[in-house]
């Protein structure tokens, strides 16, 4: 499987999606076109946990700003997560800045709505 | 018979199931859109009440730098008064009258606003003429004279190399206040609209407070002495359009000297 690496927009995050089990996804995300924007890594993602996946998958999300559609992403994102965290080892770090409460806030709703998944707060 | 209803009954079961999961399903999406709405809007608000409170800082700060910078350059305009002969409220007129000459120009009012608090400092270079020349009593000898006119050329050097608007509308000013509409003025000779605007207003400006006030060496004109030289001088000293501007608007002028007499 190939790496698959976006680099950073205005608008969108850094994305970093390494087969060796490292999944990262860095920077603001208000793009015009949410799902469009985020096929490729869900489509990669789909065909990562299709048998293709590493012992265990690290997941760091650094997202410090983001609209409502990615919002949505992120839920449909977590569920294929969950979908996969029985047959797989998944670890989950959320990482925010000190100053950035809704950052920080918006970890700890993700924490709530995935009980099963293995979602850490980490502070920068 | 019987069979056949049972196997529908199985159907029917088996779509029963079906719909519980899709409404169930479609339940969850509903309830995690709301969740997400209510959610953004929370932050949009947040993040809303933070942008309004930085703008508002940022308004203040604006703010502060603006009355720094007038306070700075009214400043270096007292200073170069009190280089000068002229005395009291003698840039604080002339800052009125630039603005008003402007303004009838027909400058935009921003420029007209930053021609006012730069022609104060019209005489800023006088800090660099030596004591000797610039208090000496009576008339200056030819050197003395050409010694007092580098204030003009001295100005400009120290305010050209800055990058703000205001000090580079300044500079021009401390420049071409000296330049006469026919050429013989200084330090350029420069003639007609080769003098910048701004050069011809402070002149007019300047000459008018200056004739208008009494000085250790000379007595106030009166005003019909300085309205007759004015009509002599336009198109020689000054430019002819705001020679016309000024006796146009000379009610204007006039409120502003009443209203700001030295003391």
């Amino acid at each position: 499987m190939q790496n698959l690496k976006l680099e950073a927009t205005k608008y969108t995050p850094e994305i970093n999606l390494d087969p060796s089990g490292t999944i990262s996804l860095v920077g603001k995300s208000y793009p015009e076109n949410t799902f469009e924007f985020y096929a490729p890594m869900m489509e990669w993602l789909e065909e990562y946990f299709n048998g293709n996946a590493a012992d265990t998958t690290v997941v760091n999300m650094e997202i410090i700003y983001f609209n409502s559609s990615s919002s949505k992403l992120f839920f449909d994102f977590f569920d294929l997560l969950d979908e996969n965290a029985s047959e797989n080892k998944i670890e989950i770090n959320w990482i925010y800045d000190e100053e950035n409460e809704s950052a920080e806030e918006a970890g700890e709703d993700f924490i709530e709505d995935f009980e099963d998944l293995n979602i850490k707060l980490v502070q920068k | 018979m019987e069979l056949h209803e049972n196997k529908l009954i199985a159907e029917i079961e088996k779509l029963k199931l079906d719909f519980i999961k899709t409404t169930e399903k479609l339940i969850k999406d509903v309830k995690r859109q709301d969740k997400i709405m209510t959610r953004s809007d929370k932050r949009q608000q947040q993040e809303y009440d933070e942008l309004q409170s930085k703008f508002a800082e940022v308004e203040a700060l604006q703010k502060e730098i603006e009355d720094t910078q007038k306070e700075v350059v009214f400043t270096m305009g007292a200073i170069g008064e009190s280089r000068s002969k002229e005395t009291g409220n003698h840039v604080k007129r002339v800052a009125e009258y630039t603005y008003l000459l402007a303004k009838y120009s027909g400058l935009p009012e921003k420029e007209c606003e930053m021609l006012k608090q730069a022609s104060p400092m019209h005489d800023i270079g006088k800090v660099a003429i030596p004591d000797a020349v610039l208090n000496k009593p009576g008339r200056f000898d030819e050197d003395e004279r050409r010694i007092m006119d580098t204030h003009a050329q001295l100005g400009f050097d120290m305010l050209q190399s800055s990058s703000r608007p205001l000090l580079k509308m300044a500079a021009t000013v401390a420049y071409e206040h000296h330049e006469k509409w026919n050429g013989t003025g200084y330090p350029n000779k420069l003639a007609g609209e080769d003098i910048h605007i701004y050069g011809r207003i402070t002149a007019l400006a300047d000459v008018f407070d200056a004739l208008g006030s009494a000085r250790v060496y000379k007595p106030a004109w009166d005003d019909e002495r300085i309205f007759k030289m004015f009509k002599e001088e336009r198109g020689e000293h000054f430019d002819p359009n705001l020679i016309d501007i000024f006796f146009d608007k000379l009610d204007e002028f006039l409120l502003i000297r009443d209203s700001m007499k030295d003391v």
